[in-house]
């Protein structure tokens, strides 16, 4: 495959894992493990920087553009645990002015003294796990808190002076009904959030979920939902900026539509994922899964699990998986800038894929068409590497 | 045996059908005369192919030298020449006849007589072998050695005077078998010192050796060192190696008249030694050929052609080496506007065409596509010429053909009589004209005339459902005979796909062509787009379904470090479309192009 060769390196931003939940859900696929006793923060805290010292050399001078502390519960730690972690970051990292922090909350292991305290220690935007307004339903999801829980989540939320918050939905559960859907989703609308994701429950392989499947709505009653949720959001000025994403006007998370864009990033925490570019290569290093490995490394058990080179190809097709994912597409110089390859090494798999109706193509821009977009995997196991398979076959 | 004496020489084959034990009863054999140790007797050991032992069938014929030292005192050599028993090899059952002077027909106690065994048992007869019939599984509660012999005499029509009765299982009767057949097969005739003829039975390709031919020596002896000449090709050779199956390969200074064993003489490929050539010597060159076997063609095409096109020199290679050791394997480029490139390959019949597939997706690790099997039909053109057509997309223009014939078999079906109008029925669906019907005590032997084409289908099938199994089936060509044939093409969004034309009979183009897009459209996956299955006579449309698309396909979460784990579940799910072929836009499964097969499957 052709050479890589970034002009400008692409944004920066980092994402803070905290892996602990006060128990699992069961179609969670996430890195979280339910606690067992007190919560080791001030250790994690450290293991946490010390991760980030050592991922330094690797973007010296860099710029980070947001920082996002998912999990896992995050809203699990201390206001004072988020206040020590952001100002270690600050003081190893040069931040934009305008740095964007979010931060994960579930409804239930909050309250309005924390939310005002995280909101002090800097964090700016705040995104809260409803999941549902419906307590039958988040019974079933095994979620711990219920709909007036929710509902008191969002308003210490606002109450704390958070105006970025974004609100985590799901559809598609089970035993749910179009009708209760809509009304989830008219709920969430009527909090006016600045951001609300919409996703579509997905049994996950590795969840108990998937080994005991639950009786969900069929294809054609998700199709609906699906329907009357973009409308509902688009009528109240929600856009839909990728497939499960829906912002108001300026709100949308610059952190996530950093992964769209295939932008860098540094991962600090157990099983967090960095992705980071250097003027003639991309290298994806992942840390420990398990907390306790990754709060005591050893020898034989470093922190960081596994560090690998990306080829040219994976490169190129990663980037599609990503930026196919938004409403907009990418621009040519996007794919030029965050891939450090010019787009000629992908046109003739996109020329397919346009003669096939699937893709728009011209110079400023190039995008999923509508059915495009509605069959984006079956688009990109079109568009997947032979390279492996075929090493994997000889 | 020091003195060579053909009075102490005992050539016989073993007829039965599939699961009559015939394997067991040689397995008993070989171990009653010593042949392997304890630790080399594996089950089945005549049928040395993995697949052969697999779906115990016998595909080629092989033999085994047994030194029997029988009651008189005197020890014998008994050579078995191991037949086939399925009814597409039928050629090689007749072939390893020819090397014998007896046979055993073998038949299940419990079961009885088979179309099969009829068919072969009659060959040897006419082929003046003489014939004892052995009820085998006699241990079984529900033997019934009396009807079943009645059964032989009634529709076979030999003698069961002599009939044996055995139980290879448990080994009862076994050594009676032996005595039988010193007692009551004649030895081989034939003059010791004339000039040499020996009978090629088989040939096959050893990766050591090169050809290994199977013989028969009918007159003179055969020593090594021996200049040879293949009568056919008319090439020399020196015989490298001679020797005996045991049924380990034996080597031994010569083989005599009589005898059958192996010869190797440096030929390069089997086709240089052909089956049913004769063997002489190129010093003092006997005059005329044994009479041999007709060379058998392939009834049966299809076209194999590989998932990803880059495997095709491989496919080659695969088809290069399995033709090495089968004769009746051809294959021919073809190229496909939907599949690429292949090769068109034919076959002796259906079973042929599996094993041949398995084979090269098992021993070459080759992913195929097959496409429907077609028979070979024969076209007069408006100007009086004459073509074979292997293949329904090769097809001359309507406009230019004056007449479409169609390969006949001649069918003979043995059934218990209650089955005989269900049998009736379904061979008269087929096309089929009835020829004779014999009541054999309680059983029924009918014949009829069908076109290959619908037993290539799935009339084997049908009639072992309708009979619950009872019913056997033997068949061999007839001739061609004009048809009202069409072709119907199918089209996938529009866009014919020459590998799923098919010809059929006129009369029931319309409801084969509606059940095949039913079919396809259970076969083929949803995908992106609505795909359109049509079927089409010319440019008319006349059968038509909608696989609907997926509403969507999309991963509802995918962020920053999700993205391996999302990679892998696509990498998954396209491994699991591997057997599909992409055409245009659309993705076919290979069961869609066999779906043809099966049109009246439920």
């Amino acid at each position: 495959m052709g050479s890589i060769n970034f002009i400008v390196l692409p944004p920066l931003s980092l994402y803070v894992h905290l892996p602990w939940c006060e128990s699992k859900c069961p179609y969670c696929d996430f890195n979280s493990h339910p606690l067992r006793g007190e919560l080791p923060e001030s250790a994690y805290l450290e293991a946490l920087l010390s991760d980030l010292e050592f991922q330094l050399p690797g973007v010296w001078g860099r710029r980070l553009t947001s920082v996002y502390i998912g999990g896992g519960t995050p809203s699990l730690f201390s206001v004072q645990g988020v206040g020590d972690l952001l100002g270690g970051i600050r003081a190893r990292l040069p931040c934009a002015p305008d740095l964007e922090i979010s931060l994960e909350a579930n409804p239930g292991s909050s309250d309005a003294a924390k939310f005002t305290g995280f909101r002090e220690a800097g964090v700016n935007r705040l995104s809260i796990g409803v999941q549902s307004f419906d307590t039958a339903l988040l019974q079933r999801l095994g979620r711990i808190h219920d709909r007036n829980q929710a509902l008191a989540a969002v308003r210490a939320a606002r109450a704390a002076g958070f105006d970025n918050i974004n609100l985590d939905l799901m559809f598609g559960l089970p035993g749910q009904s179009v009708a209760q859907a809509v009304c989830d989703i008219d709920t969430a609308i009527e909090q006016q959030p600045a951001h609300i994701s919409c996703y579509q429950l997905t049994l996950e392989p590795n969840t108990w979920f998937h080994r005991n499947p639950p009786l969900c709505p069929n294809e054609d009653a998700i199709w609906e939902m699906q329907l009357a949720v973009q409308s509902r959001l688009a009528a109240a000025g929600y856009h839909q900026y990728e497939v499960s994403a829906y912002a108001k006007n300026g709100f949308r998370c610059r952190h996530n539509l950093n992964y769209w864009q295939f932008g860098d990033y540094l991962g600090i925490g157990a099983g967090a994922h960095s992705k980071i570019s250097f003027a003639d290569r991309v290298v994806r290093s992942i840390r420990t899964r398990h907390p306790q490995g990754y709060l005591t490394p050893t020898q034989a058990n470093p922190s960081v699990a596994r560090s690998y080179e990306l080829t040219a190809a994976d490169i190129g097709f990663e980037f599609l998986m990503n930026a196919l994912r938004l409403t907009q597409g990418f621009s040519p110089r996007l794919f030029q800038q965050h891939t450090g390859q010019a787009l000629s090494v992908i046109s003739p798999a996109l020329g397919e894929l346009q003669r096939d109706g699937l893709l728009l193509v011209d110079a400023q821009c190039i995008k999923a068409t509508d059915t495009g977009y509605r069959h984006l995997d079956g688009m990109l196991q079109r568009l997947l590497p032979e390279s492996t398979d075929v090493a994997s076959r000889r | 045996m020091d003195t060579h004496e053909l009075t102490k020489i005992r050539n016989f084959a073993i007829i039965a059908h599939v699961d009559h034990g015939k394997s067991t009863l040689a397995d008993r054999f070989i171990q009653r005369c010593g042949g392997l140790s304890e630790r080399e007797m594996e089950d089945q050991v005549l049928d040395s192919m993995e697949l052969e032992r697999e779906r115990g069938i016998t595909i080629k014929a092989q033999s085994v030298t047994l030194n029997y030292r029988a009651r008189d005192g005197d020890t014998y050599r008994l050579n078995l020449i191991d037949t086939p028993g399925h009814v597409d090899f039928s050629y090689e059952v007749s072939r390893s006849l020819t090397a014998c002077e007896g046979a055993l027909l073998v038949v299940d106690a419990s079961q009885g007589v088979e179309a099969q065994t009829v068919a072969v048992c009659h060959t040897a007869v006419d082929l003046g072998l003489e014939v004892i019939p052995v009820l085998n599984k006699i241990d079984l509660p529900a033997a019934e050695p009396a009807r079943v012999l009645e059964d032989i005499e009634n529709i076979i029509g030999i003698s069961c005077e002599n009939a044996v009765h055995c139980s290879a299982k448990t080994g009862q009767g076994v050594d009676d078998v032996l005595e039988a057949i010193v007692e009551f097969l004649p030895p081989p005739r034939g003059s010791i010192d004339g000039r040499l003829k020996a009978l090629i039975l088989d040939s096959w390709f050893d990766n050591y050796l090169g050809t290994v031919s199977l013989i028969r020596i009918v007159d003179g002896g055969l020593k090594i060192k021996d200049r040879i000449r293949m009568m056919a090709t008319g090439r020399d050779y020196v015989a490298e190696q001679v020797g005996v199956f045991t049924p380990k390969r034996t080597p031994t200074q010569r083989l005599l008249t009589g005898d059958v064993g192996y010869l190797v003489a440096g030929v390069k490929d089997v086709k240089g030694a052909r089956v049913g050539d004769t063997v002489i010597s190129s010093v003092l060159p006997a005059e005329n050929p044994l009479s041999g076997f007709q060379e058998i063609k392939p009834r049966v095409f299809a076209g194999l052609y590989t998932v990803s096109s880059g495997d095709y020199g491989a496919l080659r290679d695969a088809l290069d080496r399995l033709s090495l050791n089968d004769a009746s394997l051809s294959y021919d480029p073809e190229t496909s506007e939907a599949l690429g490139f292949g090769f068109r390959c034919g076959f002796l019949g259906m079973l042929h065409m599996e094993i041949i597939q398995e084979r090269l997706e098992r021993e070459y690790g080759l992913e195929i596509i097959t496409t429907a099997p077609t028979v070979v039909y024969e076209i007069e053109t408006a100007k009086g010429e004459v073509m074979a057509i292997e293949n329904p997309s090769q097809l001359p223009d309507p406009a230019m053909i004056r007449e479409i014939r169609e390969p006949f078999i001649e069918a003979r079906m043995l059934m218990p009589q209650e089955y005989v109008g269900s049998i009736i029925t379904l061979c008269v669906e087929k096309r089929g004209i009835h020829k004779d019907i014999q009541y054999l005590g309680r059983r029924v032997m009918l014949h009829f005339e069908l076109p290959l084409n619908e037993v290539v289908l799935d009339f084997f099938d049908k009639l072992k459902s309708i009979s619950r199994g009872y019913a056997s089936l033997d068949y061999e060509f007839k001739c061609f005979r004009a048809s009202d044939m069409c072709k119907v093409d199918i089209l996938i969004n529009g866009d014919k796909v020459d590998p799923l034309s098919v010809l059929v009979h006129r009369k029931q183009a319309d409801y084969r062509a509606r059940e095949l897009v039913k079919r396809m459209r259970n076969l083929i996956p949803r995908q992106m787009f609505d795909v359109a299955i049509q079927a089409a006579i010319g440019s008319r449309v006349i059968a038509r379904e909608t696989v609907k698309a997926l509403r969507k396909n999309v991963t509802a979460k995918c962020y920053g470090g999700d993205i391996t784990r999302k990679r892998k579940l696509l990498e998954k799910q396209k491994e699991g479309k591997k057997r599909m072929k992409q055409i245009g836009s659309v993705e076919i499964p290979q069961e869609a192009f066999l779906a043809v097969l099966r049109v009246d499957g439920e």
